[in-house]
């Protein structure tokens, strides 16, 4: 075989260039000082602990503390069995500068179980050994803690009562987009999604929301939120029981006295609150067949607090009837209103009575007396005149 | 006869002296009593709806009942009055050795009942006013068994502000035309039982002032 002459000139030229190339990779004592004077400066977790099967990323921030001399670094890894690299490594030189600090990041997935867990970070030196740290790595499934803080005793068919809920973070690390949705058949909720957003460690936030059930039915709480980007959620389930609320407000009317002047019925009276909770705008009205009349067609007593009382009076006409249905009706906190009907009895006792302090009719007295005694005088002295 | 009813109302004695020369007739007496009577009646109307409305829960069909009598009481009332205050002045004159026919009496008593329509009519006029504002307690079929209940209703109708005040209007009203009718019957008695003046007065103003007492006495303890 002949060989071209310049061809081989040049392949040989070739080898000779390599040659130091090679003698360079070589440890030297210089180097591996300089390569022991590389550090782990620092690492983040994403996110901070890990559900079993999250994935996530790890930062590892690798400084170079000499400061005049750049390594070269052309492997980098992470890893053990429970926490698993998924990205590549790195498999490419590198240079690090005196002074600087270079980032590696790597994806992994927390295929272990709740625990503690300790994956090696290496790192390769060209002319030195290579560095190794031990990764301190969380697996935590705890959840979100979704709690009832304060809700109705019971509900009435579609009056809206409000549920005061708190979500609280036990985790130590920040958990993202943390949204409460609220589902229910036959039932309204407002609102009915709840945006928290994010939720450091240790943390607690309420909720509030009002539901206006028209049937019984459980009404389901989802919470959902980010671990890093890995999607969790926590659900409950709240039941609707109709019946009788023990802490709402119970007005009661007492004390009635009713009255009758000039034709218009006055209907007097107290209104307790015998309830727990505080009965917002109480009015006082009559119903059909009674007609309310001015000035008092509706009495607004306002808000009650427990135990509290106020007066009203309501006027009237009533035909026909001895006795009057009295309208009371009030608010909740969260604005149902509630009517409560009372009878009065408008007796003819009531119009003796207002009528008994009004003593003897003077005026019509005199003036008939007046006019007798007119008509006498006249006459005595029209005939003592027709005499003479 | 050449007399106009400004003649009855103002110049009796006149009046009565010209028509004691003619023939008696009771005719146009009781057209005025009967114009009286119905007036009357129409008052009696309204009031006894009152009552009907509140008795109308107890009987079937009283408040029809109660209308008619009312209205049939006020009718035949008037008429009843008429010949009682005649009866009433036609005896007392006796006592004044009055001379003249009952019929003629009749006849004096009913011109002298041309103002009574006049405060009937004033009266009515009141009535339609006073009645809508009226509260009018209602008795139910079981008050009706109780004779005390039945008594605190009534008492508690006529006590009601809106009807007292009409009771009072009514009775003043009543008391200024039965003087005016009063003053009348003074000068018909005079020609018609042939009196004095002041036995004439006497004889009229007696049962009169002592109506007109009773009147204000029922104002009074109302």
């Amino acid at each position: 075989m002949k060989i071209d002459q310049p061809f081989a000139i040049i392949c040989l030229l070739l080898l000779i260039s390599i040659v130091p190339g090679i003698a360079c990779g070589y440890a030297t004592p210089e180097s591996i000082v300089a390569a022991g004077k590389v550090y782990i400066s620092g690492i983040d977790y994403d996110p901070g602990s890990f559900f079993t099967g999250d994935t996530g990323t790890v930062t590892v921030y690798v400084t170079n503390g000499n400061s005049n001399q750049s390594v070269v670094v052309n492997h980098a890894t992470i890893g053990d069995t429970y926490i698993r690299l998924k990205s590549n490594p790195y498999d490419s030189s590198a240079n690090i500068g005196p002074l600087q600090t270079r980032t590696f990041v790597f994806s992994v997935a927390a295929d272990a179980l709740e625990g503690t867990y300790y994956p090696t970070f290496s790192l390769s030196f060209r002319d030195a050994d290579s560095l190794y740290y031990r990764l301190v790595t969380k697996v935590d499934n705890t959840p979100l803690e979704l709690t009832v803080v304060d809700k109705p005793d019971a509900y009435t068919q579609d009056k809206k009562k409000t549920v005061y809920m708190q979500v609280a973070n036990p985790r130590n690390n920040m958990v993202k987009n943390v949204i409460l949705d609220l589902s229910g058949d036959g039932a309204d909720f407002s609102p009915s999604r709840v945006f928290v957003g994010n939720l450091g460690p240790g943390e607690k936030i309420p909720v509030n929301f009002s539901v206006t059930p028209n049937k019984v039915t459980p009404l389901k709480l989802t919470l959902n939120y980010d671990n890093g980007d890995n999607p969790h959620r926590v659900s409950m389930e709240l039941p609707v029981i109709f019946g009788t609320d023990k802490k709402a407000a119970n007005p009661v009317i007492s004390n009635v006295q009713v009255k009758n002047e000039a034709g218009i019925w006055h209907v007097t009276g107290d209104v307790n609150n015998a309830g727990l909770e505080t009965a917002n705008t109480v009015m006082v009205t009559s119903l059909p067949p009674a007609i309310p009349q001015d000035p008092y067609k509706v009495y607004v007593v306002g808000a009650l607090k427990t135990d509290d009382f106020g007066s009203f009076e309501v006027t009237l006409t009533a035909e026909n009837t001895d006795t009057i249905p009295i309208k009371l009706s009030y608010k909740d906190a969260d604005g149902n209103v509630y009517d409560s009907i009372q009878d009065v009895k408008i007796s003819p006792a009531a119009i003796t009575a207002r009528n008994s302090t009004s003593g003897l009719p003077v005026i019509p007295i005199t003036i008939g007396i007046a006019l007798l005694v007119l008509f006498v005088g006249g006459w005595i002295l029209y005939l003592k005149r027709n005499k003479k | 006869m050449n007399l106009s009813i400004t003649d009855i109302l103002f110049r009796p004695d006149a009046f009565f002296g010209t028509m004691m020369n003619e023939k008696e007739s009771l005719k146009i007496p009781a057209l005025i009593v009967l114009a009286g009577s119905i007036v009357a009646a129409a008052y009696g109307y309204l009031i006894g709806g009152l009552t009907a409305k509140m008795m109308a829960s107890t009987v079937p069909g009283i408040e029809t009942i109660i209308t008619i009598s009312t209205i049939g009481g006020a009718l035949v009332g008037t008429f009843i009055f008429w010949i009682l205050w005649a009866g009433i002045i036609y005896a007392l004159s006796f006592a004044f050795k009055g001379l003249g026919s009952f019929s003629r009496m009749l006849q004096v008593v009913g011109y002298g009942y041309l103002p009574q329509i006049l405060g009937s009519v004033i009266t009515l006029i009141a009535a339609t006013q006073y009645i809508p504002k009226i509260t009018v307690p209602t008795l139910s079929s079981a008050a009706m068994q109780d004779p005390a209940m039945i008594e605190q209703t009534m008492k508690a109708f006529m006590h009601d502000p809106a009807m007292l005040e009409l009771t009072q209007i009514t009775s003043l009203i009543t008391i200024v035309f039965l003087l005016w009718s009063a003053n009348i019957w003074i000068f018909g008695a005079k020609h018609a039982r042939q009196l004095s003046p002041r036995d004439s007065a006497l004889c009229v103003g007696i049962p009169v002032v002592l109506y007109v007492l009773y009147l204000i006495y029922n104002i009074g303890v109302m």
